[in-house]
This record gives C-alpha cells, structure tokens and sequence, in this order.
C-alpha cells in the first residue's frame, strides 16, 4: 500500500542520517510545527499593530470597497435560522470528531451526496473534507510522519518553494504576513509533500491547492489531504497533474476539449475558428482544481464536491461556465474571447446558480470513452513506470476501501 | 492615434524565461503601468494586449505569458510557435535564470524561426548591488545570437515600455520588405494573428 512504500522510503532516508538544514533560515528559530494555527492566527492579528485591512469573509483584502463576494449581504433571519438548522443537521450527521461519519456514508450515501452538493457548511468544512478525502485516516495510520517529514528531511525543492510563498493567496491576511504563520505552514506543507513524493516534488500550483486547505485545517491535517487527493484515497489518484510532462493535465484537456464540443456544439466550432483551445484558459482550472482562478466562495463549493465526487465535478463546472456564458462567447473574436474565459460575469460566479448547471451535465461516460481514446492516441502512459505506479496505487485504494472501517481502530 | 492611412499590425510575442524571473511584472507595467510587490505566481499562461505607436504603424501586441517553472515546459511550444517576437527574460540577480534563458534561446533557434524577433531582457535592474549576471558579457552573449538586449526594471519601469518599442521596431513587416512577393508572413502559423488581423485589419 502507499503509505507503507513512502514509510519505507522515509525509512531509508532515515538511515542515511540526513541533514535536518533548513534553507529558510529565517524560519529557524521559530515553533516549525504549527498544528494549532487557528489560534495561532488570531494571535498574530492581534499582536499586529497596523491597523487591520478590510477583508471579507474569507479573509481575503477587499480591492474595491463594496467587492461583492456574494455572501457579504447581510443575512436576513430567515436565512441565518436556515443556516442553523443545516449545521445542527450536518452535527448530527458526522457524530462528536467524525465518529459517525462512516456508518452515515454506508447506510445513506445519496442522503450525503445531497448535502454536500448543497455545500457542506463553513464552521465544519475542514473536518468534513478530511473525512470525505480519506485523508483523516491516512493521518491516523501515519502518526510522526508529517513531523518527520518537516524536520528531518531536505527537500531539492525549498529554493523553488520559497520563491513562490509570498505569490500565492497574496491577497489572504493568514498568508500575506512575511515569515507570518500562514507562510510557514505552507512552506511546511509543500516542503513535507515535495520529499514525501521526490518524483512530483514541487510544482507551481501546488501551493494554491495547499492554501485552499490550510485556511480550514491544520498543517498536517492539509499534507495528508493533498497526498489523498495525488495518490488516490478515495478516487483515482491526481498526482499526473504534478508530474514530468503534466500527463493528466493534457489528458484532461484532451477530454475537455470533446466535451465542449459534444455539449456545446456552437460554441465548440466557434473556438475552432478563432483557435482557441482549452489549454488556453482550462490549464489552471485543472492544475489548482479551481482554487486560482475562481472567486473563494465558488472554489470552496466546488471543492466540497470534488472531494466527495471526484474531478467529475471540474469538467462540469468548466462545462457549466461556458454554457452559462455561450451566447455571448460565441460572437466574441479571439482576443475578447481569452479575456472572457479569463473573466466570467459576477452573476456566473454564484454557487447557487452555476452549481445545479454543473450537476444536470453528465459527462461520467464519455469521461471513460475519451479516456481510452486519449490513451489510444498517446500511447497508453501505462507503458511507462508513472502509469503502473498508478495501477499499484490504485490497486492499494481498493484495498483501502474493503478495509474500510477497520482502519481507523489500527 | 491612428489616423487614416496608418497601418495597423497585430504581432504575437511570448514570454518565457525562468520562475519569478519578472514576466508577469514586466507585462503588468507595459500594459497596465503597474507593479506588485508579490505578484501571483501564473499557472498555465495569461494573455494580454497593449499597442505601441513606431512612425505610422500601429503595432498591437498580443502577449502570451507563461509559467516558468521547468515542469510547464511542455505547455509552452503552443505559445512560442509562430509568435512574432519572443521576449526571453531572466532576472539579473540569478545566474540560474540567466542559464535557463540561455536554454530557451537555443530551444527557439532550434525551432529555425529566423523571423521571430528574440528580445533579451536582464530584469530586475533596480536590485544593482545584488547583480550576479554581469552586463557586459551578456552584451557580447546577445550580440553574437541575434538577439536585442535590454537591462529592465518592472519595478522601477526602467527601460519597459523601451524594450516593447524596440521589439515593435525589428518587426519584419515593419522593415521595408526586400522582395515583397517572396515575403512569408512572420506569424504564418500564429492562429490569433489570423483570427484577429482577418477582424481588424484592412
Ligand atoms: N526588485 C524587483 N523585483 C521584481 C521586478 N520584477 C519582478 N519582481 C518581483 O519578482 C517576483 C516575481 O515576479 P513575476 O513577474 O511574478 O515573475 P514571473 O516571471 O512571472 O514568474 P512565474 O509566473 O512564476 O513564471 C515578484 O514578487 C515581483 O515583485 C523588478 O524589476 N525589480
Ligand atoms: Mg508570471
């Protein structure tokens, strides 16, 4: 099983007795593990003595004074004792910590799968995703791994880790502050994640993925999500998205750029004619998963879904985009078209709307179908070490998954 | 600013060069006249537009700007090919950069494009005490590849809004044409210059 091999890997690195030298010099003679950041962040804000920048509700800046971000309406009373109602419900769904999580999945999946699409609510995100990605027991199984990781090991990657901290979610207040909580534990998370996995290592994009999830959890709870999501807990693993050549990134665009065609016949030609191709403006969708390109309130939903239902949910969001907007990109000429795929409409970019266009597409077939044929085209990646790497994780998911339930006890 | 009788060209140029070397920077201060401390590293690539005035020409530029990290290099050939001019950019305070530039020199040479105007820029000129990549070697570096070298400052705008001019100069359609009906249009293979001369230009 994965996390078997990479033990196996650390313990040889182990023997090899290496150098626990930090790059980031700055960062030596501070706490590294930050496991309790939440507080930690509320710390820092206030030990902060500048005044505090308007953020909304994610805690991002706010560029202009009234930036809508679509939940900064205030609530009326009706919607607040909704909101109550939902996460009283949600409580009782996944038990005190998660405890009852596993058998609510079992007994009532499409009760789950409902919920969730509807947007798991804020104060319980973080626990939820760890549960639904597989990655709270990757942690349980794995205990001092992280640490380890973090401490005790030199990654190629720090020079190219460092450089991109301040670059990614500049505009967030945890991750603005320099050499402030936010960047240390992203720096941790994607330095860890780069020696856990030497062959990815560290790719641009990572770190918005990394950030997405270090705003609702901890720093280890984040690395064990993101090696869920790249070697494959629950679904089929991501990490052809990192790797050498960025396998699954041209696969997905392969695919996309069918479907786009298939669903939006119209629109499908008229990216012919003005050469457009998905690489142009879907690349990034794919690579951080929607977490750069979107607006957070958006991402976040989308992420809910992701984790429970698989990238599915990727194609169908970008597919519902572009329906959303077809008739109007259509008539556009090239250059005003990369610029609208660049910037959807604020009415596109509300959940409630966007989302139920996204879930009434159905792409699972042809996902399969484009898949074989993408493979067939290509030269099935197979042949090569990363694909049967694939196979074996995929192999150890299955196995994962009949085990399911005992685990956690392990 | 175009008044009748002037010609307008639309021209692709590419940027590549190596991570935080100041691509992006360097676009948003020709384009937007702006700078950002901590710029957002690109994912995939970003497309702008900006225009510059040579003579009578209106040169609009349409600027594909890439991600630098080595692992997205099998994203970037969509971008150099049949781009006009390519704008290699490395940051003066890293002799790693410069090296990377050196390497997507080669690569776009070996593609045998002889139109395509390759510009040189040493970013990051405001940061002089921290200079590791010499002036003057880099000189004699461009002088003998062809290329046009400039030192910039997205920061401080040095030399920015020069450096895109200069390009704009050396376009080949810009030059007078030595053999016009044996011309070959420098972006023949460019799908945007297609897509978009055929809208705007006459
Ligand atoms: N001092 C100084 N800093 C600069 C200059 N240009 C860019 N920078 C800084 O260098 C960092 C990287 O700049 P970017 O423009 O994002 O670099 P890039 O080449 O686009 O990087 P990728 O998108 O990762 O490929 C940013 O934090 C900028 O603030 C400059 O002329 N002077
Ligand atoms: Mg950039």
């Amino acid at each position: 099983m994965r996390i078997k091999d990479s033990s196996n890997v650390l313990q040889k690195q182990r023997n090899r007795k290496s150098r626990s030298l930090l790059v980031f010099h700055e960062f030596e003679n501070l706490p590294y593990l930050m496991l309790e950041q939440e507080n930690k962040k509320v710390d820092e804000h206030e030990a902060g003595s500048v005044a505090l920048p308007k953020v909304d509700r994610f805690g991002f800046v706010k560029q202009e004074a009234n930036s809508p971000d679509g939940l900064t309406r205030s609530r009326s009373a009706f919607e607040y004792e909704r909101e109550e109602r939902k996460i009283r419900k949600w409580r009782k769904m996944i038990g005190v910590g998660g405890s009852d999580w596993k058998l609510y999945l079992r007994r009532k999946p499409h009760v789950v799968k409902r919920r969730i699409r509807k947007g798991i609510p804020d104060c319980l995100r973080g626990l939820v995703w760890q549960l639904i990605s597989g990655s709270r027991d990757l942690l349980l199984m794995n205990p001092g791994v992280y640490e380890q990781l973090v401490i005790y090991e030199t990654s190629a990657s720090e020079l190219d880790i460092i450089r991109d901290i301040s670059r990614t979610f500049p505009s967030h207040v945890f991750f603005q502050q320099r050499h402030g909580p936010g960047q240390r534990s992203l720096y941790n998370v994607l330095k860890a994640y780069s020696v856990f996995d030497r062959e990815v290592g560290y790719v641009q994009g990572m770190g918005f993925v990394a950030g997405l999830l270090l705003l609702y959890m901890s720093e280890e709870d984040a690395f064990w999500l993101l090696v869920a999501l790249l070697k494959g807990a629950v679904h089929a693993p991501m990490e052809g998205l990192y790797l050498v050549g960025l396998p699954l990134v041209q696969q997905y665009l392969f695919q996309f750029d069918q479907l786009v065609k298939d669903h939006l016949p119209r629109l499908g030609e008229h990216f012919v004619q003005e050469m457009i191709n998905p690489s142009m403006y879907a690349s990034q969708w794919f690579i951080t998963v929607f977490s750069y390109s979107l607006p957070f309130h958006l991402a976040l939903r989308i992420w809910d879904v992701f984790l429970y239902e698989d990238v599915k949910i990727v194609f169908k969001v970008g597919l519902a985009l572009l329906k959303y907007c077809h008739d109007d990109l259509v008539k556009l000429p090239f250059e005003k078209l990369i610029h609208a795929l660049r910037h959807f409409p604020e009415d596109a970019m509300n959940p409630d709307t966007l989302l139920p266009m996204a879930y009434a597409i159905k792409v699972s077939k042809r996902l399969e179908e484009l898949k074989d044929e993408y493979e067939k085209q290509h030269g099935k990646v197979s042949d090569s070490r990363i694909k049967q790497k694939l196979q074996q994780l995929n192999d150890a998911d299955a196995a994962l998954l009949q085990s399911e339930g005992k685990q956690i006890c392990e | 600013m175009a008044s009748s009788g002037n010609k307008n060209i639309n021209s692709k140029l590419v940027l590549l060069g190596d991570s935080g070397a100041g691509k992006s920077s360097l676009v948003l201060r020709f384009v937007k006249g702006q700078f950002i401390e901590f710029q957002e590293s690109t994912i995939g690539a970003a497309f702008f537009s900006q225009t510059v005035a040579v003579n009578d020409t209106t040169v609009k530029f349409e600027i594909w700007d890439t991600a630098g990290q080595e692992r997205y290099h099998s994203l970037a050939p969509m971008y150099y090919r049949g781009a006009a001019a390519a704008v290699i950019v490395y940051d003066i305070t890293n002799q790693e950069s410069f090296e990377r530039a050196k390497n997507w020199v080669r690569e776009l040479q070996a593609q045998g494009n002889s139109n395509t105007v390759m510009a040189l820029a040493g970013n990051k000129a405001d940061l002089i005490d921290a200079r590791k990549v010499p002036e003057e070697a880099t000189q004699t570096y461009a002088q003998e590849n062809g290329l046009f070298f400039m030192e910039t400052s997205a920061k401080t705008a040095t030399n920015v809004n020069e450096l895109f001019y200069e390009i704009a100069k050396r376009l080949p359609r810009l030059q007078p044409a030595p053999n016009p009906s044996g011309m070959v249009l420098v972006d023949n293979q460019s799908p945007s210059e297609r897509a978009a001369s055929a809208s705007c230009c006459s």
